[in-house]
């Protein structure tokens, strides 16, 4: 799993730096993207570039999101 | 995959909001071009010329800007899209602009029947824009962004109905003894309900998203738009039953929007990472010129200084076009890179490309001169007309900069290379 920890980055380089990392994902890689937001736009970037993602905001209100491009990943079984 | 608030692949094509983006500069240009032909007919209220001048601004430039914004906005952050948005967008921009074109000229060229025209085509397209997004703001995901977006529009029709009386009454040169109620409930809808109320709706959003400050209090975020409501609401029957006190609404609408500009310019300060940043200098300027505005305007409710007055005015404007060109260095790369991205074409730059910080630079010291020069105007007339040189720069600056993106766009779209996500290589 690759980690992105994008805390306290000012828009728009958190959106930029999770989509150059998802679109260098390779096979059954996922990336940990942790962020105080969630990153709607990169959602439907992730889908609309045929990949899948799952996003959950744990106790301390951070958002980690999960992206991979391999279609047979159950990203919610993989939830931090 | 799932994410409450948010269907996806449902942001409008680019060419939805860029159509009236692309708008601004040229109504913008024009609005110059009068500041420096007819300066002493622009500081003259309820001159005609004036009459032009300000619509050309307040329609034209700033809720030109926000119409194309709520486009974008309701999309993301609605959680529902716009139903066929592609040809709604074209027809609500189509008469719009016709019916601005229609009004402007009405006052300019004095053509009574022309005013019908104007209402007609204004009045159908603000309608339309209203009973299109409103019903999509309700029932689905509440924030407090919604909520000042519904008051918003809300306001935005109210604005354009009693736009669309006094059309009438200037086809008909029949004023009636209620035109300088409806007049003041016009303008007061429009400036603190319409356009006041999205300002403080995006910043709700934004300034906590884009620059990672702490956000506004809870309490603030529920009740600012109810204040806003309830002292336009009470203000607007007090000016029909000509009850007196009429004051006090503008001093509750002054105080909350104090509070406002307090609080956003605190939490600029507060940032936790400085990175420097064209649209945080923007906000910071039309936070100062909205404090001006305010002030200006409560010491003209002491003394009915007609300078104060205009002053006020001005620098009401020159807040919401401050805001709307600060978040257009952040929206229109935006659009660009999102766009681009999500066809996955591999040359897509990233944002800090799209408009040059130089150029974005230039754009906020031409702001920042013709402000002064505006400003300084209402005392010394003879500088009005730099301030007009200073905007017509600045808008055509604006226009290079959007027309700039929209062709790296397109080039990119005509000879760009996609990803083959597939196949997990890249082509």
């Amino acid at each position: 799993m690759i980690l992105l920890d994008t805390r306290g980055l000012e828009h728009p380089v958190p959106l930029e730096m999770a989509f150059s990392a998802f679109t260098k994902l390779h096979g059954a890689q996922i990336l940990h993207m942790i962020h105080t937001r969630e990153p709607l736009p990169l959602f439907e970037l992730v889908t609309k570039n045929e990949g899948k993602y799952y996003s959950s905001q744990d106790d301390e209100g951070i958002w980690h999101i999960l992206m991979t491009r391999d279609e047979s990943i159950h990203l919610e079984s993989c939830r931090v | 995959m799932f994410s409450q608030g948010l269907s996806l692949e449902q942001a409008p094509p680019i060419s939805v909001v860029l159509r009236f983006f692309l708008s601004v500069p040229v109504f913008g240009i024009f609005f110059s071009l009068l500041l420096i032909i007819y300066p002493l007919e622009i500081l003259t209220p309820n001159h005609p010329i004036s009459l032009s001048a300000i619509h050309l601004f307040f329609l034209g430039v700033i809720s030109m800007s926000m119409i194309g914004s709520l486009f974008q906005m309701q999309s993301v952050l609605g959680g529902r899209p716009i139903p066929s948005v592609l040809g709604n967008s074209l027809v609500i921009h189509t008469f719009f602009t016709a019916g601005l074109a229609s009004l402007v000229s009405a006052f300019f060229f004095h053509i009574p029947a022309m005013f019908v025209i104007a209402a007609v085509l204004l009045g159908s397209s603000l309608v339309f824009l209203v009973q299109l997004i409103l019903p999509l703001l309700f029932g689905g995901v509440v924030h407090d962004t919604l909520r000042g977006m519904r008051l918003a529009l809300i306001s935005l029709l109210i604005t354009a109905l009693f736009g669309v009386v006094m059309a009438v009454s200037f086809a008909n040169e029949t004023f009636g003894n209620l035109h300088a109620a409806i007049r003041t409930a016009h303008y007061s809808w429009g400036l603190i309900g319409w356009v006041a109320a999205l300002i403080i709706a995006v910043a709700f959003q934004v300034i906590e998203m884009f620059y990672v400050t702490t956000p506004y209090g809870a309490w603030c975020k529920r009740n600012a738009f109810r204040i806003l409501a309830l002292s336009l609401i009470l203000k607007t029957s007090w000016l029909f039953l000509a009850l007196p006190y009429l004051w006090v609404f503008d001093l509750f609408v002054a105080v909350l929007l104090i509070g406002f500009v307090i609080t956003t310019i605190l939490r600029l300060r507060e940032r936790k990472r400085r990175v420097g940043d064209v649209s945080i200098w923007f906000w910071t300027m039309g936070m100062g010129l909205l404090l001006i505005s305010l002030i200006s305007y409560s010491a003209y409710l002491w003394n009915w200084s007609a300078s104060l007055e205009t002053v006020a005015i001005i620098s009401f404007g020159l807040f919401s076009l401050a805001i709307i060109l600060g978040m257009m260095t952040k929206i229109v790369p935006f659009l660009v890179w999102f766009h681009l991205s999500s066809s996955g074409y591999l040359e897509t730059p990233i944002m800090s490309t799209i408009i040059p910080a130089k150029r974005n630079k230039t754009l906020f010291a031409l702001f920042t001169i013709s402000s002064l020069f505006a400003l300084v105007s209402v005392f010394k007339l003879l500088l009005l007309p730099v301030a007009g040189v200073g905007f017509f720069l600045l808008f055509a600056l604006l226009g290079y900069n959007l027309i700039r993106a929209v062709r790296l766009y397109t080039h990119i779209q005509k000879t760009g290379t996609r990803f083959v996500m597939n196949a997990n290589s890249i082509a």
